[in-house]
């Protein structure tokens, strides 16, 4: 079992997550991320690792895709349309849907800011989708008549999944992203006793514990509803989808229980296509919401509006969502220029930005922005982060590989100082091998593959009959032939497999000859060496045959006398595989030489 | 480097080696290294590095921390080799005393921080900058560097070891041609030093008997042979080409699958194209001894040199033939059909039996598959492909894909077991196919094949990809097929096939699934594009139930079927008979019905890529010249530009903006004001009729309101487009000598520039010559102001604002050195974090 990641560079960046596992023999990439600090080639997996011979449809089996965040499922429209990937993805439902629209979004702010054209297209977006093949929770999916596929909750975005891959009864968990406590819109991760092979865990928050979400959630609020009050407007720049809608709730019912007038806009027309998501994939989200849904559907927003470019310059306290997340193009851009320079309007930034992007500026503190044209805007509006990220902590990871079992552990997408330290604890707690590759390194895993056989019933009563009375609870030895054909496995008695393969049997003898100084006429010695071993054997049948040689079970023994030296004969011993044991006793017995006595 | 820059360099050189710091985004030292070999590109002077001492103070106090930060060293080693890449700087920096503690026996490479792959792969790529003139080869020859990155080469990191490697053919190359100037001979003796220490590692290892030195000897042969042409290559390939010969004839050597890559490259290479015999003995030995999976790109290849044996050729065409003509073979009875290939030249024990095995079988197939279609796809094909038994086998393997065929001959039955439901290979099948419908010669089998199309298009177990490629392949030889559909029978024929075509259609058009629907839409498109002309096409086609399912799915809950139901109900529109006039100006109620429908798309469907669609096909409408009589038009362009106007999508926007671009220029045309679109007016005055005439249509339309606020759209490419069109339009209205010189139009203020638009939008009076329209704004239909907006509005300059990037300045070395300085003043808590 190989496991690699594809991403160069080290590191804790919100980089590309692009996994390279093979399990026996199956090549399966998991997520196809990209990186949003650059733009150029850097930004997506440098894919010819992967196989410098032959097509990546031919080497790979599938690709997996854990969800929609762009650092996970970015580089997929290049990968499939532009790098020539044509075989099957799979991602769940949620997943599928949202996925385009995340895609979509960035597109156009590439495509808006740089005028870039050797980008893919809305039409390679699209085209890249059709290829998808959508999975339910828990559902297991034969991606061919070996390898097979299954989901389990993640919790972290709708439609997270972690998935199990198997092949025969090697495995993988590959957890994506995940959240072990639920949130306000989503349930946490959760995974059967499944025992994997491998756990290939994120580790983000590998050494945080983290604070309450609920902390961080008041703190917003509590923010937005001071900047409202003294009349100040706030902006939240937003990706389209995911982070966007949890924070629409969150407003929405706090709105509605402090009864605030204030309005709330949301730029992009998103909510509505939201909204469907939200309710179509309504058993994606955590019990809360599925209960109250009967009552009242969380996500039809009474407070929040479609935005329009002209209400930016309406004077009074207002609260706007608005694309792109980090600031950079784009109408989230206009707005903060025409607020930027009063100190009672607020901006949130709810994610991590890159560096060169306006929003990277001012959360590392910046004020005077050099814009376009050699202006210098001043940013006199507060400048609040907000990190809303549901990440497992070290508690949740831990927490986790309590639940699946796995026999070795593998850390991805974290910091190599905080992993160190996940990784012993981890070793220490659980008894397992723990692994934390850099990027570009290849983990090698050692598997025993237990492989189920079929046996024959004749087989087993047979085999059954012989010693001690059966006991359920211990292992027992049989013995049989092992049959491999057409993929399966079958141990069948050795009559059985002759038969079924229409071969002749081969009697194998094992002869031996011993030399004994016997002056006696040939049929005496055999004589005596009939009488010996009948005195020794007493449990066995021995037989003097009229042919005058000696049988022992089917250990049969003939006496010659040497050619050279008639005082010695030459006892020609020979017995069957099946009587192995006992003929490597009768000849060491009559090494020995026959006792005097009988004579 | 600018003065800015210089000021901030030192405050981030020392921020940099700090250790009390928290660490830097990756990506910030990764860009910082960009702009560093930006500005050491074309200057080898050693001014960089005196005028900022700080960077080899950055440098010394890096390698004087005890612990430094694996990421911070690594940066360190390849900005110092980025510097030392010029002689001087090299120099300087061997003043300093730093280089041997960076890259010598006395560097990080004895100590713990190695561990770390960026550490061995920022040595690497330091060295690799660094290699650019003798002294550093000496240095490296000398300092024991050689052994390192030979070692390197089997690096547990995949990215370092490939860097090493690469590393080693630019030192190689290097020393080669920058070292000797006599032709070199097999003698080591004349080699240059660092070239033979390669050279001899090269052959020891290959003769190492150790899997991996050989593989990794073979690696750094094949990227050498496709990066280097010179004529040394041929020396170092006759001393090495009889191990390589042996490597083919053991069966032991784990390498094998890269012998082909090498032989590959080595026969690409100008070098060895008039080589006689022996080179291309061995090619042909390694196509008879490799395994069909390892030939097939070797034969691909080598069916792509323009200057082969043609024994080789023949060799190669057998190779990767081999499997369609044992497909064949297993599909007939005994002495019915002899196959594709001359049995003298094939031997098919192997194919057969890869074939016949579950594992292997539709594994070979795709790889043989994909290796013709990239064969067919080429303009000059050297070796005549037998296309007609290529189809035949095609149309084989199909049917044993769907369980349409199972032959009697055992292994017939076997492989179409093993293809049975495989969607890899149908996929395959289906693109070499449709790339073969650009073939002559398969005309008669062309029955037969719909049977087979048809069988998959119809089939419910056909997976959606597959029905995708199965559509697109239909469309292709639908295409060939109206082509040669010239005599009654023919016709009788294609009639049938069409027709069988659409009953299909209809049905995918109703699937529960998405992706079918989608799929079937485009095929529809595709088809109008092609086939619009033929009469018994429109026949077919306007007969059936497509245009009324068409139409419904204007309204699919999925939004990707939306936009492509719209283009197909655009295309639909372009057939004379579905619309004898126009779609605009037409009298149907159905036309009118399905403006309307679009117009309603456009205003009011919650995603964009329907609104999308709908622009381009009104854009298409009127390029095409089916919108009717200009008053129609007029009003037309006028009603869509109004709704796209608030669009909240940019690029439904840039559409409108082309239907605007489209409009003016057939305007200008219809109007004789210009024999082409955007020919500027000379400067002799025209009469004034028509460009007042001209003018009037525009206001009438509304389209300078659009325009001029377009160009302070927050989305650059909407400001961008709208500045061209404008600039476009200037000329038929100003002679081109003013424009030159803008003064000479009346009362224009330079330097008006969006600031000075955004105001006048938004307050409207602020320039005298703009009539309002009663104090809201500027009144863009008033003829004589909009005159004198075009003259006054400097657009020239506008137009290089805007092309300017928008993030020129975020982009800059100046922001980049502000953000470092700001965040290591920062607090670690915005560090890690997802989208």
């Amino acid at each position: 079992l190989l496991a690699f990641s594809l991403c160069p560079g080290a590191g804790q960046d919100v980089g590309r997550s692009c996994i390279l596992v093979s399990i026996a023999g199956k090549n399966v990439m998991l997520d196809c991320g990209m990186h949003m600090g650059y733009n150029d080639d850097r930004r997506f997996p440098d894919f010819s690792y992967i196989t410098q011979n032959g097509r990546l449809t031919d080497f790979l089996d599938c690709v997996i895709i854990s969800h929609f965040h762009l650092d996970h499922c970015g580089a997929l429209p290049y990968f499939s349309e532009m790098v020539g990937y044509d075989g099957p993805i799979y991602m769940t439902h949620p997943t599928k849907a949202i996925c385009p629209i995340l895609l979509e979004d960035y597109r156009k702010i590439t495509v808006d800011k740089k005028g870039e054209t050797n980008f893919f297209t809305s039409q390679m977006i699209k085209d890249c989708m059709k290829k998808v093949v959508a999975v339910h929770l828990h559902q297991t999916v034969q991606v061919d008549e070996e390898l097979e596929i299954k989901a389990y909750y993640a919790g972290h975005v709708l439609g997270a999944a972690m998935f199990q891959i198997k092949v025969g009864c090697e495995s993988v968990v590959y957890t994506g992203d995940y959240n072990m406590t639920p949130d306000r819109h989503l349930g946490a991760a959760w995974i059967d006793k499944c025992r994997p092979d491998l756990l290939i865990s994120e580790s983000t928050y590998a050494t945080t514990i983290r604070d309450s979400k609920r902390c961080r959630e008041r703190d917003f609020l509590k923010k937005v509803h001071e900047t409202v009050e003294r009349g100040g407007k706030v902006l939240i720049p937003v990706f389209a989808l995911g982070r966007a809608q949890e924070l629409c709730i969150l407003l929405e019912t706090f709105w509605e229980r402090m009864n605030l007038k204030a309005p709330i806009y949301f730029s992009t027309g998103l909510t509505e296509k939201a909204n469907h998501y939200y309710k179509l994939f309504i058993t994606w989200t955590n019990q809360k919401i599925r209960k109250t849904f009967v009552q009242r559907n969380m996500f039809e927003f009474k407070h929040i509006k479609a935005f329009d470019r002209a209400f930016a310059d309406n004077p009074g306290p207002m609260v706007v969502f608005a694309t792109p997340g980090m600031l950079h193009a784009g109408q989230s851009l206009q707005i903060f220029r025409k607020w930027a320079g009063n100190e009672k309007n607020m901006v949130i930034m709810p994610g991590y930005c890159v560096q060169g992007t306006v929003g990277h500026k001012i959360l590392s503190g910046q004020r005077k922005l050099e814009m376009e044209g050699r202006q210098i805007l001043e940013v006199k509006m507060q400048v609040e982060y907000m990190s809303f990220s549901a990440h497992a902590d070290a508690k949740g990871i831990m927490q986790l590989i309590r639940q699946a079992e796995p026999r070795n552990v593998l850390l991805v997408h974290g910091e190599a100082k905080k992993m160190e330290f996940l990784k012993q604890k981890i070793e220490q707690e659980f008894h397992v091998s723990c692994y934390m590759p850099a990027n570009g390194e290849t983990t090698t895993i050692f598997t025993n593959p237990s492989i189920p056989v079929d046996i024959s019933l004749g087989l087993l009563k047979r085999e059954a009959a012989i010693g001690p009375v059966p006991d359920a609870k211990k292992p027992k030895l049989m013995h049989g032939t092992l049959l491999m054909k057409d993929n399966s496995f079958r141990l069948v008695s050795p009559e059985q497999a002759l038969k079924e393969l229409g071969l002749a049997e081969h009697q194998l003898r094992f002869t031996c000859r011993v030399h004994i100084q016997d002056p006696r006429k040939e049929h005496e010695t055999v004589l005596r060496v009939y009488n010996h071993l009948k005195g020794v054997l007493k449990d066995y049948s021995v037989q003097h045959l009229p042919d005058g040689s000696i049988t022992v079970e089917s250990i049969l023994i003939q006496a010659t006398a040497h050619s050279e030296d008639q005082g010695t004969k030459v006892l020609l011993v020979s017995w069957t595989y099946q009587d192995e044991e006992l003929g490597s006793y009768l000849t060491s017995l009559l090494k020995k030489g026959l006792p005097q006595s009988t004579s | 480097m600018t003065r800015e820059c210089a000021v901030l360099l030192p405050g981030v050189c020392a921020a940099l080696a700090d250790p009390r710091q928290p660490g830097l985004d990756d990506t910030c030292l990764e860009k910082l290294l960009d702009w560093f070999r930006s500005l050491t590109w074309f200057d080898p002077t050693v001014e960089l590095v005196q005028d900022n001492p700080c960077l080899t103070e950055l440098i010394s106090s890096v390698l004087a921390l005890p612990e430094p930060s694996p990421s911070i060293l690594s940066f360190t080693l390849q900005l110092a080799g980025i510097l030392a890449a010029s002689e001087n700087r090299f120099q300087h920096l061997q003043q300093e005393k730093l280089l041997g503690r960076l890259f010598g026996r006395d560097g990080p490479r004895g100590r713990a921080v190695w561990e770390d792959a960026s550490v061995r792969s920022g040595w690497v790529k330091g060295v690799h900058s660094m290699v650019h003139h003798q002294p550093a080869l000496h240095f490296l020859c000398s300092g024991g560097g050689m052994d390192v990155i030979f070692a390197l080469q089997g690096d547990p990191s995949l990215f370092v070891a490939s860097a090493a490697s690469q590393l080693l053919v630019h030192m190689l190359t290097f020393s080669v041609e920058s070292e000797t100037s006599k032709p070199l001979s097999t003698k080591d003796c004349e080699w240059p030093v660092c070239a033979q220490m390669i050279k001899k590692h090269m052959e020891d290892s290959l003769q190492s008997g150790s899997a991996s030195h050989v593989e990794q000897s073979l690696k750094l042969l094949t990227s050498l042979f496709g990066s280097c042409y010179a004529a040394w290559t041929e020396v170092l390939w006759s001393d090495i080409a009889k191990q390589i010969e042996s490597f083919l004839m053991e069966e032991t050597v784990q390498a094998q699958h890269m012998l082909a890559n090498l032989l590959l490259n080595v026969a690409r290479s100008p070098v060895f194209c008039d080589t006689e015999g022996s080179f291309w003995a061995l090619v042909t030995s390694a196509l008879e001894h490799l395994t069909p999976v390892q030939a097939c790109p070797l034969a691909v290849g080598l069916l792509k040199l323009c200057k082969c044996p043609q024994d080789v050729r023949i060799q190669a065409l057998t190779v990767l033939l081999q499997p369609m003509d044992c497909i064949l073979r297993a599909a007939s009875q005994p002495l019915e059909y002899a196959g594709l290939l001359d049995e003298s030249v094939s031997d098919p024990v192997t194919v057969e039996s890869l074939l016949s095995s579950k594992t292997s079988c539709a594994g070979l197939l795709c790889q043989t598959l994909a290796h013709l279609e990239k064969l067919l796809s080429l303009k000059h094909l050297r070796v005549d492909l037998p296309y007609m038994s290529l189809l035949r086998s095609l149309m084989t393997i199909l049917q044993f894909c769907n369980g349409l065929l199972s032959p009697a001959s055992p292994l017939g039955s076997t492989i179409s077991r093993n293809l049975i439901n495989c969607f890899r290979v149908q996929k395959s099948a289906l693109d070499v196919l449709a790339a073969l419908s650009e073939k002559e010669g398969c005309d008669t089998l062309m029955g037969s094949l719909f049977d087979v199309l048809l069988a998959y298009l119809e089939s419910p177990n056909t997976s959606p990809t597959v029905l995708k490629k199965a559509f697109q392949a239909t469309s292709k030889w639908l295409v060939r097929l109206q082509e040669l559909s010239c005599s009654n029978t023919q016709c009788q024929q294609t009639e049938k096939i069409l027709e069988d075509v659409f009953v299909v259609l209809q049905k995918r058009l109703c699937s529960p699934c998405w992706e079918v629907r989608d799929s079937s839409l485009e095929f529809l498109t595709a088809m109008i594009k092609c086939l619009r002309d033929q009469g018994g096409f429109r026949q077919c086609l306007l007969s059936s139930e497509v245009p009324r399912l068409t139409e419904n799915l204007l309204e699919d809950p999925e939004s990707y079927v939306r936009a492509s139901a719209v283009t197909a109900v655009g295309h639909l529109a372009f057939l004379p008979s579905f619309a004898p006039e126009s779609p605009v100006a037409g009298n149907q109620c159905n036309k009118e019905n399905i403006v309307a429908k679009l117009q309603e798309i456009l205003s009011t469907d919650s995603e964009g890529f329907p609104r999308r669609a709908v622009i381009s096909i009104f854009t298409k409408w009127l390029r095409e010249g089916c919108t009717g009589q200009l008053e129609d038009t007029e009003q037309f362009v006028s009603r869509v530009i109004q709704t796209v106007e608030h669009d909240l999508d940019w690029e439904v926007r840039l559409g409108g903006l082309e239907l605007v671009e489209v409009f003016c220029s057939q305007t200008i045309c219809q109007l004789g004001l210009s024999e082409c679109p955007y020919a500027p007016v000379s400067s002799a005055v025209p009469s004034p009729t028509p460009q007042n005439q001209l003018l009037r249509v525009f206001c009438r339309a509304k389209l300078f309101g659009f325009l001029f606020r377009s160009l302070c759209d927050c989305d650059k490419p909407v400001g961008q487009r709208a500045c061209d069109i404008l600039i476009g339009l200037r000329g038929n209205f100003y002679p081109m000598s003013t424009l030159e010189n803008p003064q000479e139009i009346e009362d224009s203020p330079a330097g008006r520039g969006i600031a000075w638009l955004q105001r006048t939008l938004s307050q409207g009076s602020l320039a005298q010559n703009f009539h309002t329209d009663g104090g809201n704004g500027v009144d863009f239909q008033d003829p004589e102001s909009m005159m004198v907006a075009l003259g006054a509005i400097d657009l020239l300059e506008l137009h290089d604002e805007l092309n300017k990037s928008s993030d020129h300045v975020e982009e800059s070395p100046q922001s980049l050195l502000q953000d470092i300085l700001a965040t290591m003043g920062t607090i670690e808590e915005n560090e890690v974090d997802c989208y």
